[in-house]
């Protein structure tokens, strides 16, 4: 019965297309198969928009009573707008020494090196505007405001465009951002684990290292995490100071990592960094009578270099729940050159140095805790030991060290409040160091990146 | 000379035939299907563990390392994985990645998301401002996502498309063959009134129409306080539950505390695949976790 239906069926279908006298049987044949073809085509969509109806029967339903109006925000012109969000903080610092009188014993302090003012201060304000360019770049800015001397000053911290998937692991970065010398430099100092720099970070860079430049970096196509790349850059920020052939400092770096089973993973990583400075001054600099300071200048070679481990650890790999975080860099520099003033002028050959671990324990959600070691060391020789005086550079060898405890607390991902205490022997006078800190951000989503 | 032309010939027949497709899943539900759907022509990494909560994930130098060699990415998408995610297609200089191409695969693009929020504010939480992210607790928004996937490895890899089809063929059997077998067996869950600890479960809730009563986290990823938990206590003295959900993933210390006042059934799902050891594919977690919801409402 069955086959019957269908070949009058199939007749049916055919009939009144199908040439009733046809010529030439190959053509007859082409027709057919055609028809058929056309035919087990339209079973095939019918079937298929069978099979879909009886998908979408058991979701209609669900979708019906939930419907709801979408944010409206998506369909306007506002929606190509860059990411931007904003990080905000402020703290609450009390010294046992007046804060102008801080010296870190054989390092110049520049920039932001020094303490926070005492009492209540507002941090940095930063405000962070990133988005593709198109299809080939990704461009992001972090513009800080923060009070310097009375007034409030605008600065630039990073501005940048990226190559968005260059292939073959290439990514190639220009314009301003922080050189990718050891672990902590690359990320904001609002995401770093305690309140204040590490000592080392402090005396070298002033804080943090940043250049502009162009970066090209490679990532081995190896199932073990490994990167190598460099930067160029104008050399313009401390320690660095002036360029040659345009070319100010440059950088080169490597690193690996991976995971081990499912609750530890680690990163290692080692850079060197190299700059010759023309009249870099200190941050000394003595009033000689006249009413003017006579600064001391160095001109030579500086050399930096870096190793930092990271080795973090979460049960089950769940950070959320429980995790600790063990990090250690080390630092040496190295230079070579002349320290000169109005008057003088002296060979010098200086080596600065030193390190930091620091450990982090999330003992419960939304509470961690964090104990970190700071040890600096120096050799400084000048055939003219006056000219490091000047400088304010202490050439005794003496060994500036700090042990800071801090207490965070997270109520969510957007907001931590934070206690830290620091036993300091940045210098002869020891420091004990209070501080009191919130930090928020707000708009969009931060990263969280290793 | 002609020999050697043809063994040049047979290496690089071998070494294109030797290619899979790359696959890096960020969730292991998308591991598992990519799994099913692309059989021994695909070789898959899952970012996350059953035991993870997929959106507390760091870029990890491991994670940057496989999205590198990635061909394509299968993830959730509605901003679950928005921590990482972006950062990792930033950082392994990979063009097959790149949000839009090809190989950038984002389940809940095929999926009429549940629980948009009508107004976006952080106060209010963890707001997915596209809609609640966890499409894969369902099973019908799983044949869809699983349809479009296909079409996706057919796309990228043109020589198996014949190879793909069947494997969809006969995971759409199997997979509709199971969905009925659920629905079956869940036909008495229909209508019980239950309470939830985290709104992991919309599209679970929806499918077999189970009727949640209260949520412990009044505010999405925000513990919930005393207070909040009190309410609870009212609102069940008024309705009633059989079962309070939470997914292994999460601390249970809310359902514990509602377990402990009332003596309600206390439901510890897997929520995804390895998130218990009976769940080791998609078919095995709806199983268990049909079983599990059984077993606490008897």
């Amino acid at each position: 019965m069955k086959p019957l239906k269908l070949t009058l069926l199939i007749a049916a279908v055919l009939a009144p297309v199908s040439p009733i006298f046809a010529d030439d049987l190959g053509d007859l044949k082409a027709e057919i198969s055609k028809m058929r073809a056309d035919y087990e085509q339209r079973i095939q969509q019918l079937e298929q928009r069978i099979a879909e109806i009886e998908v979408k029967q058991n979701y209609v339903r669900a979708e019906i009573a939930t419907v709801k109006s979408a944010p409206t925000s998506s369909k306007n012109n506002n929606s190509f707008n860059p990411a931007i969000s904003m990080v905000l903080n402020g703290q609450f610092s009390d010294y046992s020494e007046p804060a102008d009188g801080y010296e870190l014993s054989a390092f110049s302090l520049q920039g932001e090196g020094g303490l926070a003012r005492e009492g209540f201060s507002l941090g940095e304000s930063e405000i962070t505007l990133s988005a593709s360019v198109d299809q080939l770049l990704f461009a992001q800015s972090t513009i800080a405001l923060h009070d310097h001397e009375g007034s409030t000053e605008v600065e630039i911290e990073e501005a940048f465009i990226e190559t968005l998937g260059l292939g073959n692991g290439l990514t190639v970065r220009a314009g301003r951002f922080y050189s990718p010398i050891g672990y902590l430099n690359e990320k904001h100092i609002h995401a770093w684990n305690f309140a204040d720099a590490p000592l080392i970070y402090r005396g070298l860079f002033g804080n943090q290292l940043g250049t502009d430049g162009v970066k090209l970096s490679y990532l081995l196509p190896t199932d073990l995490y490994a990167e190598i790349g460099g930067t160029v850059g104008n050399g313009d920020r401390h320690p660095g100071s002036g360029e040659h052939s345009g070319i100010g400092d440059w950088l080169v770096y490597a690193k690996t990592g991976g995971d081990i089973g499912t609750n530890h993973s680690w990163q290692a990583g080692v850079s060197h960094w190299q700059s010759s400075p023309e009249d870099r001054s200190y941050s000394g600099g003595h009033d000689h009578g006249g009413g003017s300071l006579d600064p001391v200048l160095f001109n030579g070679d500086t050399d930096i270099s870096n190793i930092s481990l990271v080795y973090k650890w979460a049960p089950n790999g769940n950070i959320r729940q429980q995790n600790f975080t063990l990090l250690g860099e080390y630092f040496y520099l190295d230079e070579q050159g002349q320290l000169n003033n109005s008057t003088e002028l002296a060979h010098y050959n200086g080596q600065q140095y030193g390190g930091f671990v620091e450990g982090i324990y999330q003992f419960i959600p939304h509470w961690r805790t964090g104990l970190r070691y700071d040890w600096l060391g120096s050799d400084l020789r000048a055939s003219d030991n006056e000219l490091l005086s000047d400088a304010d550079l202490d050439f005794s060898g003496y060994h500036p060290q700090r042990y800071s405890l801090m207490l965070e607390w997270s109520p969510s991902e957007f907001s931590r409040l934070r206690a830290q205490i620091n036993h300091d022997k940045s210098s002869r006078n020891d420091d004990t160091q209070l501080f009191l800190q919130y930090t928020v951000s707000i708009g969009a989503h931060g990263s969280h990146s290793f | 000379m002609k020999k050697i032309i043809l063994s040049l010939l047979l290496l690089v027949a071998s070494s294109s035939a030797m290619a899979e497709l790359n696959i890096f899943a960020c969730e292991p539900e998308w591991a598992a299907l990519s799994h099913e759907l692309g059989g021994d022509k695909v070789t898959v990494f899952s970012a996350t563990t059953g035991l993870q909560d997929p959106h507390y994930i760091q870029a990890r130098p491991s994670l940057i390392a496989k999205a590198r060699r990635t061909h394509l990415l299968v993830c959730t998408g509605a901003e679950l994985e928005s921590g990482w995610l972006p950062l990792l297609q930033r950082k392994a200089g990979n063009a097959a990645i790149q949000t839009g191409a090809g190989g950038y695969f984002m389940a809940s693009d095929y999926v009429a998301l549940l629980d948009i929020p009508s107004s976006l504010d952080r106060s209010q939480g963890d707001v997915h401002a596209a809609g609640n992210p966890h499409v894969h607790t369902s099973p019908v928004t799983i044949l869809n996502i699983a349809k479009a996937l296909t079409q996706r490895m057919q796309q990228l890899d043109g020589n198996n498309t014949v190879y793909y089809q069947q494997r969809w063929h006969d995971f759409k059997q199997r997979w509709q063959a199971s969905t009925e077998r659920w629905q079956q067996q869940a036909a008495p869950l229909k209508g019980v009134n239950i309470v939830i600890q985290h709104n992991s479960w919309p599209y679970l809730l929806s499918w077999l129409e189970l009727n949640k009563v209260a949520v412990l986290e009044r505010k999405a990823g925000v513990a919930p306080t005393l207070d909040d938990l009190n309410n609870v206590l009212n609102q069940l003295k008024i309705t009633p539950a059989k079962m309070v959900i939470h997914a292994a993933y999460q601390s249970p210390r809310a359902t514990d505390w509602l377990v402990d006042k009332t003596g309600i059934n206390k439901v510890t799902l897997p929520f995804t695949v390895g998130g218990n050891e009976q769940s080791k594919d998609l078919f095995s977690l709806f199983d268990d976790t049909i079983k599990r919801l059984l077993e606490a409402s008897e």
